[in-house]
């Protein structure tokens, strides 16, 4: 397996392949909207995914500045994604909905789910492939290129993989791209650029 | 007239937890939903129906016609004008 | 690909909390689906799938915390706590009620408290489709040589949170639900925990197991709270499955479907088989026995069909009277005497998911 690209961002870091990055101004702390304009990109949905799957758009978007993803056949690449605090910001909000704002929101009740945010880049690239979203106490690289190698092993040629975290004093999004390709990656490597 | 039309949009924006939008970034004729509007879908419909419920207290008793009342800002606050 | 031998862990669901009891509810036609007063929003009086022997503070940690006690009575101690063997939890949404704390502490608690693993549990959480998922990720890591052993609990408790939700999607149906049926109106939610253990070796305390042939995932890349119009993420996962399964597809005899009761979930359902040339194979739902137990779902619906694999019987789908999707489905209508050899387990759910796995009886 070989990794061919890595997005970390959070609102005051962006990493692209382990290199620094400048962070756009954002007004009122809102640092995905910000990121999302310094992008130029017209998806008037962005304005409706929760904050993960916002993270997770906007992250796909910076990588694919880098890589050619989109030369990957539909079914080709699995997506693994896991994170330690499933959906918690969006099941707040939704209580909020239901307990002080006069009846229960659908449009936030769909994005109660972690895994929905593998669905949003499902739909944006037309991709079938496999998808699973885990729950860890911890970001765990021994635990990821075990995923990496039973997918790769049961058929994809990728795994678009991520660390994606929304909770209300915390946000962030680590992704990562890894194809079946020679090469080496071990947990040190993944590690570090996680860390960063 | 006019101001139904900016109430409305600050009303779509708090509902459908659109919050990285201002009013002024919704147009009057534009499509609401589709990918070319606001990209919005059957699920906002829902809340369309329970915004016009809780504070209009318009009933949308066919929710098929919910398609042409929802095209838009201006269809939505005609639709509102004419039923209150 | 290597063949894995699936044996019932436990189940606890409406219908009672051993294999026997479901097997005679199952076989009497039972449904565990009851109107509860004031269960919605607005006070509405929604039938769900509740567990009404018991009437627990914390219904998520009362299920977790029995069904561990059942898995002990049934294989013993030692299984649990031996290094070659893993847990893997699919829940949607644990133990929601803990929020604003972590809803998956609780999960990690009582299963470290009961069953002392040397391996800290793997959680899943992908909506309906985690239960199926999961069985196949525990097919992953016995494949991989990790671990002899894979116990893979499903699990979900009713909550306010659940109902209210389904309810603003207006996703609930006012009866028992009717899958598949012509006057479906949607879905009833339930409440279950269950578990299989996925095995290299057949287990001495088996009481009967099922083969694993194989299983895969696929999203529909179409929306993320609605089925897809074509079926093709359905499609494309059984087809990936049989491949994975090296059966021949003619020998399904069976086909466990995710059978929800709403309108467009069913009718997808019957493109996907349509496309996939099993509209003729016997199908049934279990949503009307159990209510929509999300993440418990997958498991407690293949428990389902291993009882009715060990048992020769085919269960009835509950709720369903008269053809309701635009291509007919063979909907067992009839609880009767006839073997199964060859197993289909569907699932799909929000996010676009859909999985699927094969079983197939030891020869």
């Amino acid at each position: 397996m070989k990794i061919i690209s890595s997005i970390k961002i959070n609102s005051t870091q962006i990493l692209v392949n382990g290199v620094s990055r400048e962070i756009p101004v954002a007004e009122e702390n809102n640092w995905t909207k910000a990121l999302y304009t310094s992008l130029e990109l017209s998806y008037p949905k962005f304005y409706k995914m929760d904050s993960l799957a916002k993270m997770a758009f906007i992250s796909l978007q910076m990588m694919e500045k880098e890589v050619a993803l989109s030369e990957m056949e539909t079914s080709d690449v699995a997506l693994i994604f896991a994170n330690s605090s499933s959906s918690q910001a969006t099941d707040l909000k939704f209580i909020d909905s239901y307990t002080e704002k006069g009846s229960p929101s659908p449009s936030l009740f769909v994005y109660t789910l972690p895994n929905i945010l593998t669905g949003e880049i499902s739909i944006f690239k037309k991709w079938y492939g496999e998808n699973i979203f885990f729950i860890d106490e911890n970001f765990n690289a021994e635990f990821f290129i075990d995923q990496i190698n039973f997918y790769l092993s049961k058929g994809s040629k990728a795994c678009l993989c991520g660390w994606v975290s929304a909770l209300s004093d915390t946000e962030e999004c680590f992704l990562f791209y890894i194809t079946n390709e020679e090469g080496t990656l071990t947990e040190n490597e993944l590690n570090t650029l996680f860390k960063q | 007239m006019s101001e139904l039309r900016q109430t409305l949009k600050a009303q779509i924006i708090e509902q459908l937890n659109l919050e990285d939008l201002t009013p002024a970034d919704i147009k009057n004729d534009a499509p609401l939903f589709g990918n070319d509007g606001l990209g919005l879908d059957s699920i906002d419909a829902l809340e369309f129906i329970v915004l016009l419920e809780s504070s209009y207290d318009i009933k949308v008793a066919d929710p098929s016609a919910g398609k042409e009342i929802f095209h838009s800002i201006d269809s939505l606050a005609a639709y509102i004008e004419k039923n209150q | 690909m290597k063949q894995f031998f699936v044996t019932y862990g436990g189940i606890i669901s409406p219908l009672g909390s051993t294999i026997e009891e479901h097997f005679e509810q199952l076989s009497n036609g039972t449904s565990g689906v009851t109107v509860i007063e004031n269960s919605g929003f607005n006070q509405e009086n929604w039938p769900l799938g509740k567990i009404c022997f018991a009437a627990p503070e914390n219904r998520y940690t009362y299920l977790l915390e029995s069904l561990c006690d059942r898995l002990i009575e049934q294989h013993g101690s030692a299984l649990f706590s031996s290094d070659n063997t893993l847990l893997i939890v699919s829940s949607t949404k644990a133990d929601i009620d803990a929020l604003p704390n972590d809803t998956f502490a609780s999960t990690r608690e009582i299963i470290e408290s009961k069953l002392n693993p040397k391996h800290s549990p793997i959680i899943i959480s992908n909506a309906c489709i985690s239960g199926v998922l999961a069985i196949n990720t525990a097919t992953d890591y016995l494949s991989s040589d990790k671990y002899d052993n894979v116990i893979v609990i499903g699990i979900d408790a009713l909550s306010d949170f659940v109902v209210f939700g389904f309810q603003s999607l207006f996703a609930l149906s006012d009866s028992p639900s009717q899958p598949f049926d012509k006057n479906r109106k949607g879905i009833c939610i339930g409440e279950a925990a269950g578990a299989v253990i996925v095995s290299k070796a057949k287990l001495e305390t088996a009481t009967f197991s099922a083969l694993y042939c194989g299983g895969s995932s696929s999203n529909d890349a179409n929306h993320i709270s609605g089925p897809s119009r074509t079926g093709e993420g359905l499609f494309r996962s059984v087809n990936k499955t049989i491949e994975r399964s090296e059966i021949d597809p003619t020998t399904i005899d069976y086909i466990s479907a995710h059978g929800t009761g709403t309108l467009y979930n069913d009718e997808m359902e019957s493109i996907a088989f349509y496309r996939l040339g099993m509209t003729h194979i016997p199908l049934n739902s279990y949503k009307g026995y159990f209510g929509h137990t999300l993440g418990a779902a997958g498991i407690i619906e293949v428990i389902a069909s291993m009882i009715m694999m060990e048992n020769n019987i085919v269960f009835k789908s509950i709720g369903f009277e008269e053809t309701g999707t635009s291509f007919p489905l063979n909907v067992i209508t009839e609880t009767k005497s006839h073997p199964i050899n060859t197993i289909l387990k569907t699932a799909s759910g929000f996010g676009g998911g859909n999985a699927s796995l094969i079983l197939t009886k030891e020869s």
